[in-house]
């Protein structure tokens, strides 16, 4: 069975962009929630075997939806890779303080973010 | 610029990089499906911060029968007071009317890694056009600091703007008011 990673973005344009670059250049499965709150939710419904997740968003943001993924056991364990333009260092510190396991800048290269994940799930 | 070719499904798709092509189908898909003209401006937003690097950005309208460029719509700066036409000079402003881009490019000892720190440099100015005439001009600013210089990946970007973001944006009965092409123009 294909593994599967949850795509969040509030971005129509980002989702569509990494939902293609996945499953175009990988066996992954892709699913996709547009914030937060609905990150969580997917998560606990999917099981995915990662979720890739964007900072900035509605309801709930990036940092948020993360925290909160790790204090549950259905997902504490998942790998989160959270994607973002917010390249600052203070946002990186905080983006692992809230429990993400890698973090990446936009633009995505989309080389890089397939090696990236395979990192994680092999191929 | 890549020669570009149809696929199976009719949409085009440069020669270069697949992975290029994923990039520009998601932004001719975002553009194609705007539901209206201010998801248009929302998916523009989208795909410059998402695609290219860039949260400073302006959409300047031009109106020929004044001769005049005018702000329509900014995002992450404010370009009330923003001179159009000294940002790209009388010489820049006619190539951009011509349909060229127009890109300054970055100081070779960038960047600092302040986000709003006096680094930018890199910018570009692309025609939005129709009928082989230009009628908005999108001014694309401040990189985000870990987005160094545009590409030739991004060239191929704005081809796809200049040529596909009109219809979405101005709507269906977007076009220029009259034939003259730049001279005279004012920002």
């Amino acid at each position: 069975m294909s593994k599967k990673i949850l795509v969040v973005d509030d971005s129509k344009t980002a989702l569509m962009m990494e939902r293609e670059i996945l499953e175009r250049r990988t066996s992954y499965q892709c699913v996709t929630a547009s914030d937060g709150q609905e990150a969580v939710e997917k998560a606990q419904q999917e099981r995915p075997d990662l979720i890739l997740m964007d900072v900035v968003m509605p309801r709930m943001n990036g940092f948020e939806a993360c925290k909160m993924m790790r204090q549950q056991p259905s997902t504490r364990e998942i790998p989160i890779v959270l994607v973002t333009t917010r390249g600052e260092e203070s946002y990186m510190e905080a983006g692992f303080k809230s429990g993400c396991n890698d973090y990446i800048t936009k633009p995505v290269n989309g080389a890089e973010l397939v090696a990236l994940i395979q990192g994680y799930l092999g191929e | 610029m890549s020669s570009e070719k149809n696929n199976a499904s009719g949409a085009k798709r440069s020669t270069s990089d697949p992975l290029n092509d994923l990039r520009l189908g998601a932004a001719r898909k975002r553009l194609a499906e705007s539901r209206n003209e201010e998801d248009a401006i929302e998916g523009l937003r989208e795909i410059v911060a998402n695609l290219l690097g860039c949260e400073e950005i302006g959409l300047f309208r031009v109106d020929r029968r004044t001769a005049t460029v005018q702000l329509c719509w900014s995002f992450g700066v404010d370009l009330e007071n923003y001179d159009l036409l000294q940002a790209l000079g009388n010489a820049g402003l006619q190539r951009v009317m011509s349909g060229e881009c127009h890109i300054d490019l970055p100081n070779i000892d960038l960047p600092s890694r302040d986000r709003f720190g006096a680094t930018a440099k890199a910018q570009a100015f692309v025609p939005i056009r129709v009928a082989n005439q230009t009628i908005a001009i999108l001014a694309i600013l401040r990189l985000l600091p870990q987005k160094l210089a545009f590409d030739r990946a991004d060239m191929e970007l704005f081809k796809l703007l200049s040529d596909e973001a009109a219809k979405p944006l101005f709507g269906p009965g977007a076009h220029s008011t009259t034939a003259t092409e730049g001279p005279g123009m004012t920002a």
